[in-house]
Parts: C-alpha cells; structure tokens; sequence
C-alpha cells in the first residue's frame, strides 16, 4: 500500500514533463514571434538582433534544454513583450482565477445540492423531471454562448449587471454563473443518483423506523453519506474550471491567467504561454494526486492499483 | 419600495434624482474606452501595438504633433528648421516639466534619443530612427539633430516614434517598470493601472496645450467583440474601438451613439513576380481587371472603402489621383492572359492571414472572380505567425497582406518595394531608385512629384493585386463628442463632452 502514493506521484512528474516538451515544441512549431513584435517597416538589423535575443536562432532542441534547464532553477523566463518575469506575470493573474473558478464550483454545489435531493426525494415526479431538465440544459449549453446571453439579458436589456471587469461582487455574479452552469448539470445527476442509492440502504430504514423526522433522516444520515462521491468529483472538477475560464475570461474581460493565455497565443509570448500551460497542468495534476490519495486514505476498500487481491 | 409610506417615497424619489444629477455631473468629465486588447506596455518607446500607443501617447509627448496630412505641428517643439538637408535643429517651448516636475528640455531630449536606440532597450522603433546619427544639446533649451543622409519623414516619425521621457526618473527605474507606469509630458498622467483591467489617467495641469476635454480617461479592455458592443449598448463607454462590419448596425439602430471612421487599413493581394506565372506582367494587369472590387466593397464593407488605384493610398501626398482604379473586365483580363500564354489559366493558392478583418470573406470573393478567367485558386488560411514565416520565405503565389493607410508615403512605399528593405516577391533597380529619391528629397512639392512617378510606374507594372482603403470603426456614445483619426491613434484631449 505505501507504494501506491509513491507511484501515484511519478505519474505526476512524468505528466508534467510530458506537458513541458508537448507544449513547448507545438509553440514552437507556430511560427515566429519577430515578425508580430517589430513593427512592419523594422529593419533587417533590428530582425536579427531580436531573433539572437530571444535565441530563436538555435536548434529547437538547445532552446528547449535551455527552458528546461532554467525552469528547473526557478526561472521560467521572461515574456518578449514586456520583458517581465513570467512568473510575476502569471502569479498576478492567479488571485482572479481562483475567485471566479472557487466561486462558479461553490455557487454550482450551493445550487446543484438541493436541486439533486428533491429530485432523489420525489423520483420521477414533476421536481425531479424539471430539475433534470435544467441540469441538461446547462450541461448542454456551451460557457460562451451561455455567457454572451446574460450579457445581452442582465446588463443591456435590464441593466443590472455591468458587462464585464472584475472588482465589485456584480461583476462576479455573470462569470461564474457562466462557468458553473455546467457544473450544476454535473453536480445534481450526482447528488440525485448517490442519494437514491443512500436512501435505499439499510440504516436509512432503521433511522426511519427509530421515528426520526424525516429532515433528519435526509440531512443527517442520508446527505452526509452521499454527499462523500460529490467532493471527490467536485475536487477533480476544479482542474476543467481553470481550463474553462479561459473562455470566460475572454467573453467578460475578466483579468485572469485565461485571458493571459489567450492574448499570449495570439502574440506568440512563448515563454508566457508555456509558464501558464505548466502552471495549470501542474495545479490540475496536484488536485488529482490529492484527491486521489485522499480517496484512498478516506476509504480503505478501495486500493487503487492493487490486482492481487 | 413598497414597504415605504407615499411621502417617504416622495423624498427618495428627491434624493436619488439628487444624486443622481450629481454623479451625472461628475461622471461627464470621465471617458471610458474600450479596446479590444489590453496594453502591453505603457512605454511609448517600448510598445508598437495600437492597443498599447493609444493609452501611452496620451501620457508621453513627442516634440511634434502629428496631422492627418503627414505634415506636423509643434508639439513639446516651439519651432524648428533645417539649416542644411542633413541637420534639425529644434527649439522647445520654455518652462514646461514632466508629470513628476523634471524640466523638459533639450538635455531631456537627448537622454530620450539615445535611450530609444540604445541596444539595451531594443525598441520596435530603433529601426525607424535608424536615418538619425545623432542627437546633440546646443543650449538648455536647443537641439540639433543629424541625419546620414537627407531624410524626409523625419518630422512625421519623430511625432510618433520618439517620445521625450524625464531622464532622471526613466534613468531610476528598470525597464519594465516604466513600462508599466511610465512619466511624461502629455496631457494625461497615468493613475493606475490594474493589470487585465483599467488603465486611468488623469488631466496634467502642466500640459502645454488647452486643457483636455475630460478630467479623466479610463481605458478598459473587452476582447469579445459582441461584449463590447454589449457594453457599448449598456451605456458602460464612451469610445469602443473594434467594431465590425456586422456590429454597425446594431450600434447605428441602437440610437446610443454614432460611428466614427478610425485609421484605415490597406489590405493588398502581394503576387509573386520573381517566380511563377505572375513574372509576367500581362499576367498581373489580368488579375487587377479580374476582381470586380467595387462589389466586394459594397457586399463586405457597406461600401465605406476607398478603391486603390496604385500603391500610394489616395488619401496621401503623392498619389497620382488621375490614375482610375482598374475596371472589372473579365474579357480583358481573359485576353491579357491567353497573350500571356495561358489561354486555359492556370492554378495557384492565396495565402492569407486569418486575424485580419473579414479576410477570408474577401479571399473567396476574389477567388471567385478570379475563377471567371480561368485561374483557380486554392484557398491557404493560414494564422499570423505562420502566414509570417511563409511570407519571409518565399513561400506565396499570392498573398493578402496589408499596412495601414499612413499620410507618409514613404512608410509603406520604401519598406514594401524597395530591396534594401524586401525583396521577398519583387526587386527593381529603377523603383529602388525612385523611392530613395523621394526619402532624401525634402521640399513636399517635389516629393509629391515622385511618388507620383512611382504610383504611375507601379499601377502598369502591378506587383499587387490593388485592393481598396478599408477603415476601422469606433462606436461614439451620443454624450461624447469624438471624431476617428486617419493614424488611427486615440489621442484622448480631442474628446469632448457633447450635449446628447
């Protein structure tokens, strides 16, 4: 059994570094970032200095044992635009995402929670059909498309909600219903088919039978239980709301490492790009791990990777 | 409010109006813009991107102003005059400071100079400034500067490509430092800048020039077009740049505010005339009488271009205005080409970069007309980066590239078709010649002459597919009173509170 995290965290690395070359030579492979950064009527002379700066005049290979080589020291380089550590860059914008995902996963399990108990409660009736149908509804319908709409209802037809920026607890409220719509989806199908399985067991029946009121029997012993696969879910859930953001931070201008990443593409900033790729992959891969550890510590049936039993 | 006895209302209904015509009052002296990108940096000397020099020009002033005609005014520059074709020599207004109380002066100027060519600095505009060899203080308030040839732009160049910085606080601070909260002359002075959201500049009392319209101007980024509309049409901001062809109606039926014309861009179709059929220039004028581009004007831009006829852009000195855009004229087009020796056409691929407006729209327009002579064209979209690498290496038969439509010819003229520039898709000793002519010469009159020879010379010989003169578009709220900029730049003291 102690094996197992030790195994767990190689995998880890190994992602990692698979990330670092996949990402790094795909950059790479997209063209040259001189020509977008000097101006069109730029010299030949100031072309070649630029290109020896940025070493885009070495092998591939060199410039990537370069990245690897500084990365391991701490340093991811510096964006060819600004010229600024990368590192600063991106820690500047993490505050932002990390409200706006932490946000959207609270706000969908706040909504999806009740939703998937009264639909487990009143299975196959008319809460559980409506409620059902919402969350298909906001599992089916794309963030963007999703997010433009609040925008055209909230803040252009009734006016109440500024269309994007991020500051107040308002320009909060779109975003994350954006990004969590889906969630909510999730969550509910979730909540509802643990709960059914909960309320069907045994000790469900006997608190029951104890003459217990039926809130207790819902909120203490059957919600508890089911709620244990939901936060395990919801832990691995965070990874795919820093990769949405991305979209959302773009659609309601929101300050985050998503847009960072978005005008970087677009601006070819290679080492800014290829920081903020291995920065998410890195926060994706460590939930995992802990989660996944977690899940293991938490209940000693299940032993991940174990065949020989 | 239901709760509320009718007089409490009554009262709050009073006060809310109150307050309301006071936040009115003062919310009138602030402009919001919104662009589609964030700054990059706020250095002038540091940043190329529109995005970026439209929030850093109004910070940090240049020695001159420019105007719309390629000529310029004084700016930070009292007078100036060239005591002979290879020397400036510049006087400044007396007693003006920075933002922080530096005086600005020629010592300033200087330190400004060497600073934007220093090579630790390896500003986009180095290159630009290349003609100059030296910047010298003659007296406190006096500079002259040497160029190593006699060159025209100098002026036009120096209004935008060299912004006068204060030594003493550039000097204390790293580079990236001023970038992010750079010092000045300019009418507005940088607040704040919270990175990914607003950038706020306030009025400078010590500003030479009539004091701005708005105590303070807040630049926003929203990079999805439909969101920037949204807030436009929520009544969130005054200028909104990026608007498209296919959101002007919305703005123009939305009765929130007007369109304004911005910089236009020049797209062009670039042919290969050093390999391949396109060597022929038979094969070239075909081309031009093939693409009905009135048409594509109409159907793709609601007929707010300008149709080219050479190269020089109609709108700029030296553009030989007898010459007629080249009609639609298949039969010609189909007859120049079979005396070219391709009666039955031929095939070839447009290449084209995809983050131009309405580029692939176009592409196909002209792909179809094209097809209508017997040339078939492969369709090659291909992301900016990329589309750069091809076009340095030789790569096209056809491409769509486009510059913006500067009131100096010599911008694009001396940087598209003379060699010592590029030489990627034409080369011609004669046009080398001509426009190294028009660079060193510097009466206006004369060097309007010039280009004229060249627009004639390059209208016959047609290196290029010529296209039209598109421009971008602003959203203007009706409470702003703004008018759009052929350079395209925000120069925010131009805009003014307007009574809707």
């Amino acid at each position: 059994m102690s094996r197992y995290p030790l195994r767990r965290l190689l995998h880890a690395v190994l992602i990692v570094a698979g990330i670092s070359v996949i990402s790094f030579f795909f950059l790479h492979l997209t063209g040259d970032p001189v020509g977008l950064i000097l101006p069109q009527d730029a010299t030949r002379e100031q072309i070649e200095t630029l290109r020896r700066d940025l070493r885009l005049d070495e092998p591939i290979l060199a410039q990537y044992l370069h990245f690897v080589t500084s990365a391991l020291q701490g340093d991811m380089g510096r964006s060819i635009y600004t010229r600024e550590p990368v590192l600063g860059l991106i820690l500047e914008r993490l505050p932002a995402t990390l409200e706006l995902a932490l946000t959207a996963l609270a706000l969908s399990l706040v909504i999806a929670i009740p939703m998937g108990v009264i639909a487990a409660l009143r299975r196959g009736g008319w809460l559980d059909t409506i409620s059902m149908t919402l969350a298909l509804f906001g599992l089916s319908m794309p963030h963007f498309w999703l997010g433009i709409m609040l925008i055209m209802l909230f803040s252009v037809q009734l006016n109440w909600l500024p269309t994007s920026g991020r500051g107040t607890w308002e320009q909060l409220i779109m975003p994350s219903v954006a990004l969590g719509a889906s969630l909510v989806a999730l969550f509910a199908r979730l909540t509802r088919s643990a709960m059914l399985e909960v309320l069907g067991q045994d000790y469900v029946r006997t608190a029951r039978a104890k003459g217990l009121s039926e809130t207790m029997v819902v909120g203490k012993h059957a919600l508890r239980n089911a709620l244990i696969p939901l936060v395990t879910v919801a832990a691995m859930e965070f990874g795919f709301l820093l990769g949405g953001a991305v979209i959302i931070e773009t659609v309601f201008a929101w300050p985050g490492v998503g847009r960072l990443i978005v005008q970087s593409i677009l601006d070819r900033d290679y080492p800014v790009v290829q920081a903020a790729v291995m920065m998410l992959a890195i926060v994706f891969v460590v939930v995992n791990l802990a989660v996944d550890l977690l899940y293991t510590w938490l209940d000693p049936n299940i032993s991940l990777g174990r065949t020989d039993k | 409010m239901s709760f509320l006895s009718g007089k409490a209302k009554v009262l709050l209904g009073a006060m809310s109006l109150a307050v309301w015509a006071g936040a009115a009052a003062a919310e009138s002296r602030t402009l919001i813009v919104v662009q589609s990108a964030e700054p990059v940096g706020l250095d002038a000397m540091q940043n190329n991107l529109q995005h970026s020099l439209n929030v850093a020009f109004n910070i940090i002033d240049r020695l001159f102003e420019p105007l719309e005609d390629g000529g310029v005014a004084p700016g930070l520059a009292a007078s100036w005059e060239f005591p002979d074709d290879q020397t400036l020599v510049v006087r400044m207004k007396p007693g003006l400071t920075f933002h922080n109380g530096e005086p600005v002066n020629a010592e300033a100027v200087r330190y400004s100079f060497d600073r934007l060519v220093s090579a630790d600095l390896a500003s986009p505009h180095a290159g630009r400034m290349s003609q100059i060899e030296s910047a010298r203080v003659v007296d406190d308030l006096t500079i002259e500067f040497k160029t190593k040839a006699p060159f025209a732009p100098i002026l036009h160049l120096m209004s935008y490509y060299l912004p006068i910085v204060p030594p003493k606080a550039t000097a204390a601070m790293e580079k990236d430092a001023f970038n992010r909260a750079p010092i000045g002359a300019g009418p507005y002075k940088l607040e704040s800048w919270d990175r990914g959201g607003d950038v706020v500049l306030t009025a400078f009392d010590g500003y030479w020039g009539d004091k701005p319209g708005y105590d303070r101007v807040i630049f926003r980024s929203i990079p999805e077009e439909s969101a920037r509309v949204a807030s436009f049409l929520a009544g969130e901001s005054g200028i909104v740049e990026g608007i498209s062809v296919r959101s002007q109606k919305t703005i123009e039926k939305s009765g929130k505010g007007s369109l304004t014309d911005s910089m236009g861009v020049m797209p062009y179709v670039g042919l290969n005339t050093l390999e391949g059929p396109f060597t022929d220039e038979r094969v070239r004028q075909a081309v031009n009488y093939a693409v009905n581009r009135q048409l594509i004007n109409d159907a793709l831009f609601n007929g707010r271009g300008i149709l080219a006829a050479g190269p020089i852009s109609p709108r700029t000195f030296g553009a030989d205005l007898s010459l007629k855009p080249y009609p639609h004229d298949p039969a010609k087009a189909k007859a120049l080409l079979a005396e070219a020796g391709f009666p039955n056409g031929f095939e070839t691929t447009l290449s084209y970069p995809t983050n131009m407006t309405q580029v692939g729209e176009q592409a196909q327009a002209i792909a179809a007309d094209l097809e209508q002579v017997g040339i078939k064209v492969t369709l090659q979209p291909l992301d900016r980066a990329v589309m750069w690498d091809g076009y340095k290496s030789r790569k096209f038969q056809m491409y769509i590239y486009w510059w913006d439509d500067n009131p100096e010819p010599d911008r694009y003229m001396y940087s598209l078709f003379n060699s010592a520039s590029r030489d990627y898709y034409y080369k011609n000793a004669d046009t080398d010649a001509i426009l190294n002519l028009g660079r060193s010469t510097l009466a206006r009159d004369e060097r309007a002459r010039i280009y004229g020879e060249i627009d004639r010379k390059l209208y016959a010989e047609a290196p290029w597919l010529y296209l039209y003169i598109v421009p971008e578009t602003y959203a203007v709220a009706k409470d702003v009173a703004y008018t759009g900029r052929r350079d395209g730049f925000l120069f925010a003291r131009f805009a003014k509170p307007a009574t809707p």
